[in-house]
């Protein structure tokens, strides 16, 4: 056994040890600091809002190209003859935030948030309605 | 044939085709967006330009051009794709492209294009239009923002419907597709014009924003309202039919359809279908389980005989109306029957004793290929409506001569040279009559009568039916009865077409057999596009009579309800008719139904009948099973099930299966095997199986043993100072199933009573007035619709309403004599 074999890595290696305990940590005290999140993040839905009412016009076009199957669009037709959704839901469950529903959206009215936090206790609290979907002012 | 080059293939194409045609049959796809194969050519988008060398490299449409000898035609050189975008571009540019919110989209021939063209900047820039959109019928929404003025509804609205609700109005820039005065749109809601729409123009409002066309599954099926038998395709999501949709290569008629089968599926996923089983209990209705069901009939049927007995509507299969003569037999019964006993005696009794078997010897496809269509009764068009697209289409595109006998006018009228022969009702029988003995004396018999049995004994009893005779009673004059005899009996080839069914009484086994007696007479039968055609009711009415749901040692079904009102029937099935409403005399119908022990309805609905019953089983509808039906032409076709069965719900095979077993006899598993028995034994269906069926259907042969049958024309009575009440069919309705169709109830929701302008103003009757209609049977509310179409003297009533059922004063007369009062 070659003694220099044995220890020389092992040497290179507490150096590069030794030099992190002089930089700044990069470990992030959650929940008391808070991460930053990129612009470009793909977490919770958000649906746009225009005129006070949800841009979204029920086209189908989200839960078409959907992956995982998890949107549910009910159209509805309002007063004026006009297309609305009257039910959009979004199951995070089974969600996999892979954005394809912001870019199929023919009319902007979905977007994705830096929303994160979505632990829940129970299953169907995990179901969006369209009414906590709506984006906050 | 010809032979000719496209895109450097040599092919070759039949003499009459177009460019488009012949580069189709080649497999060789050329775009369009104005052209519809059933439409004659138009030639207005210019999608489908090619270029043919022989013209110097000009670009010209494929869709109007007729082939010729020796053409050499590209249809995709870089020139033409160019001109081809811009086609799509000056369309665009109007067009307000809001397919996010168009029902058509995922289904929409300039999407597709657009797509396919890659166009996605547009070179020029207009105002968008700004046409108001008319939502102000139920079913049909008109966008005209969309509209890329392909004219194809205008066209098909005239050359297939005929109704010519639709056209171009105003010009230039301006042009759009309205109605009368650009009002809004009031037709007969075919929906045709939808089905051929190739962008967002006009849409089904029933379907509206419902779902994406990519996301419905197509299930092929066959229509179950009437004995047309046209094929379908519903439109299929969340086990919920949503809509139907057009498919223009399916069935004899193309994909058309009519306001029934198109806009009349919604009974089938109907909130108010029953769910469960129903039992009486303290004189009430309560739910209750299969088993305890199943278990009370049976118990009520076990060695119950001839006490037994059942009524069946002919919208069941086949296979169930054999598993229900099953049943029956097993129970030691043979009194069994369906649509009133009378609505079929024109094949069972007519047809079968005229030419040895009970159904018609001509086909819907002869219409077009005749040369002369004789319609008993205008109604042919209303309870048939497209076997009436065939007749329009044959009067206008083939140029058929068309006579009419009818007792009013209708829409059959109003086709180009259409004669009417307006008669007095219930004198149908004697002018046919009357019409043999015109070819009989002026010796325009075909050679061949003379021959068949009972010509000696005909010609006596003719005797006393000289057009000079009978024209007093029918109304009609002397030469007219002989003008048309002479046409029909000269024509090559002649086809009498008359619909049969519970609101026709008049047509009866001896109407039938004159009819009979007439063709055989000018030697009509046995030659294509000629002889005779009885348009039978429901959707399985000819199934019922091949299936021999009636025989001659049990009862029919007018004999069954006398049974039950003297007690020697005490137990009584009813599957799916609603005799309460549809069958006549409502006072002893509901009387005969009261004195019975034991009443076992199956329905898919709580209908009248179904609410005085003991027992009430809970069905599903034609788009829940597997069958066939047997269309008025003898067509047999094969549906299975689109959706899974709802609720609780069980078909009519699942519960006579179920029964016979309770009552110790063997019952047939599936369907098939039921089928397999019916193509051995059913005369004509030899050799029929599932698979021989196909998307296409099978003719059952017709072997015809022609003979004479002198008919029995009842002698017309009439009472002064009275109205002739004729009943009939409304073209929105087909029985009483279609009352839980949304679309026709939201086009004729109610009956009404018809009478003509000379009458109402002597009455001083106004439209929608509520009139008491009063019969020697009762009298009723209806309102009034004053129309040209009826002569004076007679009204008419369509039969299919629970809500105002006209049977309260009909009683199954062909001529019911009434008074009207406001
Ligand atoms: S992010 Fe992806 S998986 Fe989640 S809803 Fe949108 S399309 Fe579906
Ligand atoms: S794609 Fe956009 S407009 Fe369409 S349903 Fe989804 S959110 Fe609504
Ligand atoms: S629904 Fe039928 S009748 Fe009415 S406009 Fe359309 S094609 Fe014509
Ligand atoms: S409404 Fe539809 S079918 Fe009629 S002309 Fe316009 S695009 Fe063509
Ligand atoms: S009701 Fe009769 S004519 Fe109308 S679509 Fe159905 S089968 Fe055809
Ligand atoms: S399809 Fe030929 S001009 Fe429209």
């Amino acid at each position: 056994m070659n003694p220099i074999n044995t220890f020389v890595p092992i040497i290179q290696g507490l150096k590069i040890t030794l030099g992190h305990l002089f930089k700044k940590p990069v470990t992030l005290q959650y929940p008391d600091e808070r991460p930053k999140v990129a612009a470009r993040f793909r977490g919770l839905h958000a649906l746009n809002v225009s005129h006070n009412k949800a841009k979204c016009v029920a086209c189908y076009l989200c839960p078409t190209v959907c992956p995982a199957k998890c949107i549910t669009v009910e159209a509805g037709e309002d007063a004026s003859h006009d297309k609305f959704a009257a039910v959009y839901e979004i199951d995070m469950l089974r969600c996999i935030f892979c954005g394809y529903c912001v870019e199929a959206c023919p009319v902007d009215a979905i977007r994705m948030t830096g929303e994160f936090e979505l632990a829940n206790y129970n299953r169907k609290d995990f179901v969006y309605s369209k009414e906590r979907l709506l984006e906050k002012k | 044939m010809v032979n000719l080059t496209i895109d450097d293939k040599q092919v070759t194409a039949p003499k009459t085709a177009t460019i488009y045609e012949a580069a189709k049959l080649n497999g060789i796809n050329i775009p369009i967006l104005c052209h519809d194969k059933k439409l004659k050519p138009f030639g207005a988008c210019r999608m489908c330009l090619v270029e043919v060398e022989q013209m110097k490299g000009r670009q010209i449409p494929a869709c109007t051009t007729p082939v010729t000898e020796g053409m050499i035609i590209r249809t995709s050189t870089p020139d033409i794709v160019k001109a081809r975008k811009m086609v799509l571009e000056l369309l665009l540019l109007n067009h307000p492209i809001d397919c996010p919110v168009c029902d058509k989209a995922g289904d929409c021939d300039l999407q597709n294009l657009t797509y396919e063209y890659k166009v996605n900047a547009n070179r020029f820039t207009d105002e968008k239009f700004h046409h108001e959109i008319d939502y102000n019928n139920p079913l049909i929404e008109r966008d005209m923002n969309r509209c890329v003025l392909c004219g194809k509804c205008a066209r098909i609205c005239d050359e297939i419907v005929s109704f010519g609700a639709l056209t171009f109005i105003s010009r230039g820039i301006e042009t759009k597709i309205g109605c009368e005065f650009d009002e809004a749109l009031n037709c007969e809601f075919c929906g045709s014009c939808v089905s051929v729409c190739p962008v967002g123009s006009l849409l089904a409002r029933p379907f509206k924003f419902k779902a994406r066309f990519w996301s419905l599954t197509k299930q092929k099926t066959i229509c179950g309202y009437c004995g047309t038998g046209c094929n379908l395709t519903l439109g299929v999501k969340d086990n919920k039919v949503l809509t139907t949709i057009y498919d223009e290569n399916q069935g004899f008629h193309n994909g058309q359809l009519c306001c029934r089968g198109r806009f009349g599926y919604q009974f089938i996923n109907s909130e108010k279908r029953l769910t469960k089983p129903l039992v009486r209990k303290n004189g009430n209705l309560v739910e209750a389980g299969w088993d305890e069901a199943l278990d009370l009939v049976a118990a009520r049927l076990k060695g119950a005989g001839a006490a037994a007995a059942a009524i069946a509507t002919a919208r069941l299969t086949n296979e169930e109306l054999v598993l229900f003569k099953q049943l029956m037999e097993t129970a030691g019964s043979n009194n069994y029957d369906h649509s009133a006993g009378y609505a079929h005696a024109a094949l069972t009794e007519g047809f079968a004793s005229s030419f040895g078997v009970a159904a018609s010897p001509s086909s819907i496809l002869d219409i077009q290929k005749s040369e002369l269509l004789l319609v008993i009764k205008t109604d042919a068009y209303e309870t048939h409506p497209v076997v009436g697209f065939e007749i329009n289409m044959a009067v206008k595109n083939k140029g058929v001569l068309l006579k009419i006998l009818s007792d009013k006018s209708g829409k059959l009228s109003k086709l180009p040279d259409a004669k009417t022969l307006i008669h007095t009702p219930g004198t149908e029988t004697t002018i046919i009559n009357s019409l043999a003995k015109v070819i009989l004396d002026n010796k325009l018999a075909d050679a061949s009568a003379a021959l068949i049995p009972g010509y000696d004994e005909l010609e006596k009893a003719l005797a006393d039916f000289t057009p000079e005779a009978v024209s007093a009673q029918c109304g009609l004059s002397a030469v007219e009865i002989k003008q048309l005899a002479s046409a029909y009996a000269k024509a090559d080839k002649a086809l009498i077409i008359f619909p049969v069914g519970q609101a026709y009484p008049g047509h009866t086994a001896a109407l039938a057999n004159a009819i009979a007696n007439l063709a055989l007479l000018a030697g009509k039968l046995g030659k294509e596009g000629s002889g005779v055609l009885c348009l039978s009711e429901k959707n399985n009415s000819q199934g019922a009579v091949d299936m021999g749901f009636q025989t001659a040692d049990g009862l029919n079904a007018n004999q069954i309800l006398d049974g039950c009102a003297s007690k020697t029937i005490k137990t009584l099935l009813i599957a799916g008719e609603n005799p309460m409403v549809s069958y006549p005399d409502h006072a002893k119908v509901a009387a005969a139904l009261d004195r019975l022990e034991f009443l076992v309805v199956s329905e898919i609905f709580l209908t009248e009948t179904a609410a005085m019953a003991d027992v009430v089983l809970p069905v599903c509808s034609f788009a829940e099973k597997e069958g066939t039906f047997t269309a008025t032409d003898r067509r047999v076709q094969h549906i299975k099930p689109a959706i899974k069965k709802t609720a609780q719900s069980r078909s009519d095979f699942e519960i006579l299966g179920a029964l016979i077993k309770k009552l110790g006899g063997i019952a047939p598993t599936a369907p098939a095997s039921v089928f397999a028995e019916i193509a051995s034994s059913v005369p004509g269906y030899a050799g029929m199986s599932y698979v021989s069926l196909g998307e296409e259907g099978q003719f059952a042969t017709v072997a015809v043993k022609p003979a004479f049958v002198v008919p029995q024309a009842p002698l017309a009575k009439s009472e002064t100072g009275k109205l002739a009440l004729v009943i009939g069919s409304a073209l929105y309705h087909n029985g009483t199933l279609s009352q839980y169709g949304e679309g026709p109830m939201h086009v004729c929701p109610e009956g009404y009573v018809e009478l003509s302008r000379a009458d109402a103003a002597a009455l001083n009757f106004a439209e929608n007035d509520l009139l008491t209609v009063s019969s020697a049977g009762g009298s009723m509310v209806l309102k009034a619709r004053i129309s040209s179409r009826i002569p004076q003297g007679v009204v008419f009533a369509p039969y299919h309403f629970g809500s105002n059922p006209v049977n309260q004063i009909w009683n199954g007369a062909a001529v019911t004599w009434v008074t009207l009062t406001k």
